[in-house]
């Protein structure tokens, strides 16, 4: 069974009642997003990718309830999303981006008060709290008083200490340092291995290529790509930035090579896709004297892959309803 | 409801409720006491004709009988304000105020339905407002014993004064908290609840003090809050209905909207 199941599931906000006076005038629609179809399979780590407003958290909040669906359906571990909201969130762990807690409540009385919301025990806490080093002393202070990554490390313990069949998670390393993204990560594999579905949303290309399966791509409310990541890795073009000793070398019509460039103050950039060896072929005849290759950055990647993709007029960022 | 949250929401107001039900405790002893020290003073000053009768009644109170000392304590702006840090401050808070802060998110990610958190927030709100008028009435109790003149007192008629107050405040509270499930920041959300309770209590004492504009009370809810009137032996079913079904339809109001509306990502 598919942990979720989506089907042409659409939102969209205002638009008003069809019949109004003459003196309202109704909010224009906004599609927040528009015939997703996905399908995220049980055990897997799915990523959710896209940028800022393109109908990541939207989707969530809809399979959670937050959210009431303008069109098409879905399910989360065979329950319907409108109906089943209440036992899909009992089996499910949750940590919104951007998690707002309850300041005035120590670590620990925060954890314990959402854990007998949840109704379940908190099989995984001792163990989460162990590995994203949140040590008892910590987990007595009150949470107004913790950093940017503590509240993080709470969201994702309180989330997870129950130990449920699918975490949705957004943004889920905001805020922790590469430490605790590295001991976040190894958490995820762990949870992989014991069966767990994990539901990754984020902006950040490179977490995403690390920990997860799949992944889709959503912009401006629709689905742009649908694949397995080393699919999406395969397409990826790196950025390349040099110096070279003597006149730049010839890039051009090397293969995996594009938007080669030479900057006045003598820096030689490019685009690097597929194999690297005929690019490092090319280095040969000259003297290189620094050299980088790197990531493209997201929203590069958007516009190299999906630039034509989709209609940019009918679709619009997530916004708040009127 | 949920346990749970109804716990812990105690647990969180617990402070502040122990100090608004010590200072309502404090106001309704003060008003007896003034009225076993100064009453039959005051009454031959009244009696004099210095003061216009019209001064010496104050929604429905006075301060020449202990029915009215206790009935202009109740109606006085200090109880008001007292009684409406719960009845509007919380209510108005309880959704609209967490929605704002973002840990309605995290609430709401727990199985429990948006009716049954709705439901929970309802009955704190209404165990918050029963506690106060309960603090007020105890205190002038207190105040009356202290002054002597516990006898006065119909004190077998207290619950029924006590419901009085509880369902004028429950209706505020049942409106502040359909506010609260309607809007997603609390200041519009108070704001028209406060709004509601100000323009309430305006027509009321308007009406007391200016007979021209004593048509404009009875659409004041404060008009069916009547403490001495009580206390001396009537109790029309009205002031206690028309309180009721203004709660009921808040109530309503909320479990058909709560649970429908969009909750979007706080901004």
């Amino acid at each position: 069974m598919a942990a979720i199941v989506t089907s042409g599931l659409t939102k969209r906000y205002g638009g008003g009642p069809p019949v109004h006076p003459p003196w309202i005038h109704p909010a224009p629609v906004v599609r927040a997003l528009e015939d997703l179809s996905i399908e995220v399979r049980e055990g897997e780590i799915f990523g959710f990718l896209g940028p800022n407003g393109a109908g990541k958290s939207t989707t969530i909040r809809l399979l959670l309830g937050y959210l009431h669906a303008s069109g098409g359906s879905a399910s989360v571990m065979g329950l319907d999303i409108a109906r089943d909201s209440v036992e899909i969130r009992r089996r499910t762990g949750y940590l919104p981006g951007g998690i707002a807690l309850y300041d005035t409540m120590s670590g620990e009385d925060l954890l314990d008060y959402l854990g007998e919301l949840t109704g379940r025990p908190a099989a995984r806490r001792a163990e989460l709290c162990d590995r994203l080093e949140m040590s008892g002393s910590t987990l007595k202070r009150l949470v107004r008083d913790y950093s940017r990554g503590m509240r993080q490390k709470i969201g994702i313990i309180q989330a997870l200490q129950h130990d449920p069949e699918l975490a949705i998670l957004d943004e889920p390393t905001e805020g922790l340092d590469p430490l605790m993204q590295r001991a976040f990560y190894t958490i995820l594999e762990d949870l992989q291995k014991a069966g767990r579905t994990i539901f990754f949303s984020s902006h950040v290309l490179s977490e995403v290529e690390r920990v997860c399966d799949r992944v889709a791509i959503v912009r401006r409310g629709r689905l742009v790509a649908l694949e397995d990541v080393e699919a999406l890795l395969a397409r990826r073009k790196r950025n390349v930035e040099m110096r070279v000793d003597g006149p730049p070398p010839h890039l051009e019509g090397v293969a995996g090579v594009s938007a080669v460039a030479v900057a006045p103050d003598g820096r030689i950039t490019c685009h690097l896709e597929g194999e690297v060896e005929p690019f490092l072929a090319a280095l040969r005849e000259v003297r290189v004297i620094d050299l980088t290759i790197e990531p493209a950055h997201l929203e590069e990647a958007f516009l190299e892959l999906y630039h034509d993709e989709g209609d940019e007029t009918d679709a619009a960022p997530e916004a708040v309803p009127a | 409801m949920n346990r749970a949250l109804f716990v812990q929401t105690w647990r969180a107001q617990r402070l502040k409720i122990l100090i608004v039900c010590v200072a309502l405790a404090v106001w309704g002893a003060l008003l007896p006491i003034v009225y076993g020290a100064f009453g039959q003073t005051f009454r031959d000053i009244i009696d004099s004709g210095i003061v216009p009768e019209q001064l010496t009644q104050f929604g429905g109170g006075d301060i020449f009988s202990l029915s009215g000392s206790i009935s202009l304590g109740a109606i006085h702006p200090i109880s008001l304000i007292l009684n409406s840090v719960f009845a509007v401050g919380f209510a108005t808070a309880a959704i609209a105020g967490e929605r704002q802060r973002g840990t309605l998110e995290v609430l709401l990610a727990r199985p429990i339905s948006r009716r049954t958190a709705y439901v929970t927030l309802l009955l704190a709100t209404l165990s918050f407002v029963a506690a106060g008028v309960a603090a007020t009435l105890l205190g002038a109790v207190v105040g009356s014993a202290i002054a002597g003149v516990l006898d006065e007192l119909a004190v077998e008629r207290l619950p029924l004064v006590w419901l009085n107050g509880f369902l004028l405040f429950a209706a505020f509270g049942s409106i502040g908290l359909a506010a609260s499930v309607s809007f997603d920041r609390l200041t519009p959300a108070l704001g028209i609840t406060a709004a509601i309770v100000v323009v309430m209590y305006f027509l009321e004492v308007l009406g007391t003090f200016w007979p021209d504009a004593e048509p404009l009370q009875p659409y004041s809810l404060f008009h069916y809050y009547q403490p001495k009137q009580i206390l001396e032996g009537e109790a029309p079913l009205l002031n206690f209905a028309l309180p009721a079904i203004v709660a009921a339809i808040g109530v309503v109001w909320s479990l058909v909207e709560f649970p429908r509306r969009d909750l979007a990502a706080p901004a």
